[in-house]
């Protein structure tokens, strides 16, 4: 049964993790530093740019702040900010090794290798990650101007990658599906989205998620079982409470290639119906239904912000003929799908904000126009092993552990070219080819300080 | 330079070291010190297993295990000196298994769903701290755990599950080849039609 | 006894074997350099699922386990396993015949191991500190390497089956298959 209701010390806590920021804010810029100069210098520019960051505090509706900011760092970043090796230390393993080296685990090979990324990214270049969001461009400028002349004040700070991002119109993402809608619920926080978003119980139950999953300093998962309540591991007080690890990762996506493929592809299926072999791949129509509920058709109309919109599980779906075992979504969030009360899945939990980044291709354009269009993948997790890479290793790249062998999920594609995916039906359809439909251009593994922990990163104290 | 084959499949070994991986394959080596209860009780557990499968059928649901063995050594065999002679003063437990994923999902697993299972197993083990939470579970396996110095399978890149669903495929299309030259095509069609159906999740 | 060690077809065995002092860092470099130097020892036993070779320094002591008295290992202890097809004493044969020579370089380190490690004396060695088994799991023992392997090349076969013949006609599609899976076993 749910433990005793905790208290989140909201404005401790960086905003847009608990609660996202909404789709008022159209544009995000994410802006990476590298400081050049020593520390106590950058700590003073530090102790300024915090005095701007947005908490989890909720705002009254009418006093939405224009632009939010919120910082996050990388195991470098420490180090420029002259956070002692042990302090970094404390930090968890794979957070310190970087994302560029973990790069054949988390399939970012061939011609997403590495070696191909953005300048700045994965090269230990980026140090401090500063996002902001803007409801409208003019602000969004402004806020640039001012975190710019503030860098420049300082001296001995550059910005080494930075990149824009802009909603595009009905919370699509470039393959046009809607997207982000999805989130885990936090018990505390978001106890209401439960019913879909949270742990699958039986009898079409649900319970939100320990807030430990995805913040640092409360209890997770585990501590409910541990008759010592004892907390996650987290870095040395007080960098770590009320904190968070963060993932983000650029993610090109070939929109024509996808296009084409789908379209070749549809000509065997079912009469040619694209749009729904389109759909079994993703795991929902283009609006946003989840194929497991409106598996022939997509509905007229599907508010993904409705009451139970989310609430759907695919026990009832267990072969996979309404929405296939391989699908994108059911990839990426098994809810029940993996048996066993959902115990092999409800501790591989995210909290996504991404962004979709670049222009749109046109409607019904199948050659690439050599935009640099796709996703900034951004997610928050207390464990990015256990959570991200998790995720993305064993249910990603990989189909075993639900008795699909070796194919990947087909929206991301394999760098080989070779894999191929069942669409489950009577009789199922293969298909192929699994071009690379989405490439890694760059990422980064950061950590998001809590306002304490900000201040003692500016201060100097921190470990 | 290895003439070992290029991995077909992608890494999914994650949280353990090299030596303990073969492809898909990977090794895991626990020794553990029985308590005096195990002494009687664990072999009874073994009987009790052996005589019920259904006591194992959640390992088979979980799929992931090739073969696992569980063996107490309660002697070492005496090969003369400058090997010591004499009984061990405590029973010890050997374990390995032969599975797939990754090391942590593994643990994670046996914590949470064969929890009354690990308990029976290593109850009696000294230091055995309870399978929930897991984090303690997971520090006392890795800390009884003994890196393999070779491991090998001879089928690398397959995985338990896809032998398993390779065999129950091979059952079911042996009917079909036997029968298939004698049909005219549109019955042939047909009953490849139903054939792929029934074994989609095989493939 | 000996049933312990079965499951379907498949023979779980282990031979736990002293280390000769001083042998440990040879044995060691030796086993962990099999990888760099080409196929395993064990690819040469074809009835072998899965094998390992483990070296035990010493049983793990902790003072918080309220363990009364420790217990430690006089020697470092090789620990070799082998999940494989059908009876032990023919698989020793082969082993004791076709492992010669790197038998001589893993239990020719060993105490007690016959001066020539092969043949019926070193078969004769590892049945002496064979280990028998509590419980073997085994999720598919009834089925032979052969059979898994021919089991395997088959579904890898027909998964490029299906995804090709999509969309042929039943006169194509079973001309198809017939050239592909024969027609007979």
């Amino acid at each position: 049964m749910a433990s005793s209701a905790v208290r989140m010390d909201l404005g401790d806590i960086q905003g847009d993790i608990l609660r996202a920021y909404g789709n008022d804010y159209d544009c995000t810029s994410y802006a990476f530093v590298r400081i050049e100069c020593p520390p106590q210098q950058a700590r003073a520019w530090f102790s300024g740019l915090i005095d701007h960051v947005t908490t989890a505090e909720p705002w009254p509706d009418q006093a939405k702040p224009l632009t939010t900011l919120n910082v996050a760092v990388t195991a470098a970043g420490l180090r420029a900010l002259g956070v002692s090796e042990q302090g970094v230390g404390s930090f968890s393993d794979v957070f310190r090794s970087g994302m560029a080296s973990r790069s054949e685990l988390l399939g970012d090979v061939g011609p997403s290798d590495p070696a191909t990324w953005e300048e700045g990214l994965g090269s230990g270049d980026a140090h401090v990650l500063l996002t902001i969001n803007a409801q409208q461009t003019s602000d969004h400028q402004r806020a640039l101007g001012k975190m710019k002349d503030a860098m420049d004040a300082a001296g001995g700070l550059r910005i080494v990658y930075q990149e824009d991002a802009e909603l595009l119109p009905g919370s699509r993402e470039h393959f046009g599906y809607a997207d982000g809608f999805a989130q885990p619920a936090i018990e505390g926080t978001s106890d209401d989205k439960a019913r879909g978003g949270g742990v699958p119980l039986k009898k079409g139950a649900w319970r939100a998620l320990a807030p430990g999953e995805f913040i640092l300093g409360y209890p997770d998962e585990d501590t409910r079982v541990d008759p010592k309540r004892r907390l996650p591991n987290a870095p040395v007080d007080p960098l770590g409470r009320s904190g968070t690890y963060m993932v983000w990762r650029k993610l090109y996506q070939d929109v024509a290639l996808w296009r084409r493929v789908m379209r070749d592809a549809a000509k065997h299926y079912e009469g040619g119906d694209e749009h729904k072999l389109s759909a079994k791949v993703v795991g929902r129509w283009t609006n946003g239904a989840p194929l497991v509920k409106y598996p022939d058709t997509a509905p007229e109309r599907y508010g993904s912000k409705a009451a139970g919109a989310n609430d759907f599980r695919y026990g009832s779906d267990r072969d996979g003929m309404c929405c296939p075992v391989g699908a994108h979504i059911r990839r990426s969030n098994p809810r029940d799908a993996l048996g066993f009360e959902g115990h092999l899945s409800f501790r591989h939990r995210m909290i996504r904000r991404g962004m979709p980044y670049g222009k749109a291709l046109p409607e019904g354009v199948l050659s690439d126009d050599g935009v640099d269009r796709g996703l900034v993948f951004v997610s928050f997790q207390a464990s990015i092993s256990r959570q991200f890479e998790g995720v993305q290793v064993q249910w990603c790249n990989a189909g075993n552990i639900f008795g699909l062998g070796h194919d990947k999920d087909f929206l991301l594609g394999d760098p080989r070219g070779r894999g191929k995916m069942t669409i489950q039906g009577s009789p199922p359809f293969f298909l192929s080819p699994q071009e690379v439909f989405v490439r890694t251009r760059g990422g980064e593994y950061l950590f998001v300080p809590g306002i304490t922990a900000l201040a003692a990163l500016a201060d100097g104290t921190a470990g | 330079m290895s003439v070992h084959a290029a991995p077909v499949g992608p890494i999914t070994a994650t949280g353990t070291q090299q030596r303990n991986v073969d492809g898909q394959a990977i090794a895991i080596t626990v020794f553990s010190t029985i308590k005096w209860w195990g002494r009687p009780f664990l072999p009874v557990l073994f009987l009790l297993t052996r005589r019920f499968p259904a006591l194992t059928r959640i390992l088979r649901e979980l799929s992931f295990i090739h073969f696992a063995r569980w063996s107490v050594v309660r002697r070492i065999p005496y090969n003369g000196p400058p090997q010591r002679k004499g009984r061990l003063r405590y029973p010890h437990m050997y374990f390995e298994s032969n599975f797939n994923g990754g090391w942590e999902e593994y643990i994670d697993a046996f914590s949470h769903i064969l929890t009354r299972g690990m308990t029976a197993f290593w109850g009696s083990s000294y230091g055995f701290p309870k399978p929930l939470p897991t984090a303690p579970f997971k520090k006392y396996i890795q800390d009884n755990e003994t890196e393999a110095d070779h491991y090998y399978s001879t089928y690398p890149e397959a995985t338990s599950t896809i032998v398993q669903r390779a065999l129950a495929l091979d059952a079911k299309l042996a009917p079909l080849k036997r029968d298939a030259e004698r049909m005219d095509p549109d019955a042939f069609a047909a009953a490849y039609r139903t054939f792929l159906t029934d074994v989609q999740d095989c493939l | 006894m000996g049933s312990c060690n079965v499951s379907g077809q498949a023979y779980a065995f282990m031979a736990m074997t002293p280390v000769k002092p001083g042998e440990e860092d040879a044995l060691t470099d030796y086993l962990r350099g099999l990888r760099a130097r080409g196929p395993s020892p064990l690819a040469k036993l074809p009835r072998t699922h899965l094998g390992r070779f483990v070296i035990v320094k010493d049983f793990h002591n902790d003072p918080s386990w309220k363990q009364r008295k420790e217990e430690h290992l006089d020697l470092p202890y090789l620990i070799f396993t082998s999940n494989f097809d059908g009876d032990l004493d023919s698989y020793l044969d082969e082993l004791c015949e076709t492992l010669a020579p790197e038998a001589e370089e893993i239990w020719g380190r060993c105490v007690g191991c016959p001066e020539t490690a092969k043949g019926a004396a070193l078969k004769a060695y590892l049945k002496h500190n064979q280990i028998d088994t509590g419980i073997f799991f085994a999720a598919y023992g009834q089925a032979t390497v052969g059979t898994v392997k021919r089991s395997l090349s088959q579904r890898e076969r027909m998964i490029d089956f299906a995804r090709t013949s999509q969309g042929l006609e039943p006169d194509a599609l079973q001309q198809a298959f017939l050239r592909e899976f024969g027609g007979k076993r």
